[in-house]
């Protein structure tokens, strides 16, 4: 006799099982890759020579200098774009400022094809000089982050309790104080996942790095990009500069994991 | 007074946009209306000449099929699959929090380091699954695009399942638990109540995927250079080859276009979902 109780247990049994390959699925090519980083070039299975050369020898090469650009970068995409972020999101959230066009447009932004704006970059950027600049990168950078953390702060902003600020004006505070000492302050969380979301955009980012960055202004997925034609050998090379540029993603995520799906979804799901 | 106090707020921000995307969009919209080549650099007004052409264009098209087959392949693959995901995810399973921990690790790794994994792997004589399976994955024209796919959904499916595990978290209890009692099937429950709650998250995926497959550039570079032969030569990538390695910036330009014209109809779908909740 097979009762309701059964069937659970067997769908149970059956989930369990799912997931499992699922998460291997996720897990086995990420441990290879692990495992391949620590092994010594050349002989990739003996788990009692596991190094650290790899990650050593790579930080010395090019991949070190990618490493620095690529914080240079993120850390004044931030630093630009995220108080500017914040105005506007403010103004987006409480002024109702620019209506639903200029919302439309914030969105828009933000999910452009990133190649309808690389062309033009590319073409301004070499009339000015400025090809083969770090400041370019941040520049080209700020067109989507800038939209982004907006977004972001915009939905953040209009969660945030109204009553304060106008328990505020009443008081008589002006407009800016309200903003600078009463939103701002009870707002660190919402701009730390926004400037944690702005500094893994343009970490991430590869199609403006390849054509406006030179030779010594590289960043790391540009570097590794390069990696597959000059050394598609030397895979722990590879492997290891993949885990080091997973790594700092990895521990920043793990940080504002709540407001990782929020600010994905451009505050399609709560 | 109001009005003019929210413009000072956004003023600044606003200007930087201006500069950002709208100086370099119209710089896009003048170019295409031209015969500019890096060869040629000339600003030759020819009109919409370059968007008549583009249809007629061969490769352009093909581009657009290779991907409207390799954007319904993504992301009904990574809806499916991720919706499967959420609802395993959902289960009292033990070590939940491992499986989640390992769900979430993909879609933070650049698309530029998955392709290069996978490449790896995937290596007919190093890799160790190239050599397992005998087949060259990505060097067979018939392999690659679905190969392609597969990589993509890989990263993709792990954002849609944390997504909708989310939507499942804020659905209503009750509906459900009136059917449990009225004695539905686990099935009968996530058919007729789960699924059609579901919807409206659904649909914002939908859309939200779709935008993201026709930007795919990253993992076709390191990948497979749109090969073999022209296989796998996603739209975004073809534009970057027309301008790069065909030196021709005007019919590029107005290749991407086209290209921000459907994004811009499909971000217009999006923002009314957004709305209607």
């Amino acid at each position: 006799m097979v009762g309701p109780g059964s069937s659970n247990r067997l769908l149970a049994q059956l989930a369990h099982l799912g997931l499992w390959l699922f998460s291997l699925t996720f897990l086995l090519p990420l441990g290879w890759l692990l495992l391949r980083s620590l092994s010594p070039e050349g002989q990739p299975f003996s788990l009692g020579g596991l190094t650290l050369d790899n990650f050593v020898r790579l930080i010395q090469g090019p991949f070190g200098l990618g490493l620095r650009n690529s914080l240079w970068v993120g850390a004044w995409v931030v630093a630009l774009g995220l108080p500017l972020a914040a105005l506007l999101g403010y103004a987006l959230a409480r002024y109702q400022l620019g209506g639903h066009t200029l919302r439309f447009g914030v969105l828009a932004t933000q999910m452009l094809p990133p190649i309808v704006l690389a062309l033009p970059l590319f073409a301004i950027f070499r009339a000015l000089g400025w090809s083969g600049s770090l400041w370019g990168l941040v520049i080209a950078y700020l067109a989507f982050a800038l939209p982004f953390m907006t977004w972001l702060l915009m939905g953040f902003f209009r969660t945030f309790p109204r009553e304060l600020e106008e328990a505020a004006r009443v008081d008589g505070a002006g407009s800016l104080y309200i903003f600078a000492r009463i939103v701002l302050p009870l707002s660190i969380p919402g701009l730390f996942a926004a400037g944690v979301m702005g500094f893994l955009l343009s970490w991430n980012e590869f199609l403006f790095a390849l054509l406006l960055s030179g030779r010594e202004s590289q960043t790391v997925p540009v570097v590794l990009s390069t990696f597959i034609t000059q050394r598609g050998v030397l895979f722990a090379q590879v492997a290891a500069g993949v885990v080091l540029a997973v790594l700092p993603v990895a521990l920043l995520a793990r940080v504002i994991d709540r407001y990782l799906v929020e600010g994905l979804t451009m505050g399609a799901v709560k | 007074m109001r009005r003019f106090e929210g413009l000072l707020f956004g003023l600044p921000g606003l200007l930087v946009l201006a500069g950002v995307v709208g100086v370099p969009l119209f710089y896009t919209l003048g170019l295409s209306l031209t015969s500019y080549t890096f060869l040629r650099p000339r600003w030759d007004w020819i009109g919409f000449q370059n968007y008549l052409e583009l249809l007629q264009d061969a490769y352009f098209v093909h581009a657009l099929t290779v991907s409207a087959i390799y954007v319904a392949l993504t992301v009904g693959l990574s809806l499916g699959l991720g919706l499967l995901l959420a609802v395993l995810l959902q289960q009292p399973v033990p070590l939940r929090g491992l499986h989640y921990f390992a769900v979430s690790l993909p879609m933070l790794i650049a698309p530029v380091g998955v392709g290069l994994i996978w490449k790896m792997l995937l290596h007919p004589e190093l890799g160790p699954l190239g050599r397992l399976m005998g087949l060259d994955f990505l060097g067979d024209a018939r392999l690659a695009l679905l190969t392609l796919a597969l990589i993509d959904v890989w990263q993709q499916v792990s954002l849609v399942a944390l997504i909708l595990l989310a939507g499942l978290r804020s659905l209503p209890k009750e509906p459900l638990e009136a059917a449990f009692v009225d004695g539905a099937t686990p099935f009968q429950r996530f058919r007729y109540i789960t699924l059609p709650l579901l919807r409206p998250v659904l649909l914002i995926l939908l859309i939200l995927q779709t935008v993201a497959e026709l930007r795919t550039y990253d993992l076709v570079y390191v990948l497979t250079r749109g090969g073999p032969g022209s296989a796998t030569e996603l739209v975004s990538y073809f534009i970057y080859r027309k301008a790069f390695l065909g030196l021709d910036l005007s019919a590029a330009s107005a290749m991407a276009y086209v290209l921000l014209l459907v994004s811009l109809g499909l971000v217009a779908i999006y923002y009314r979902l957004l709305l209607r909740d």
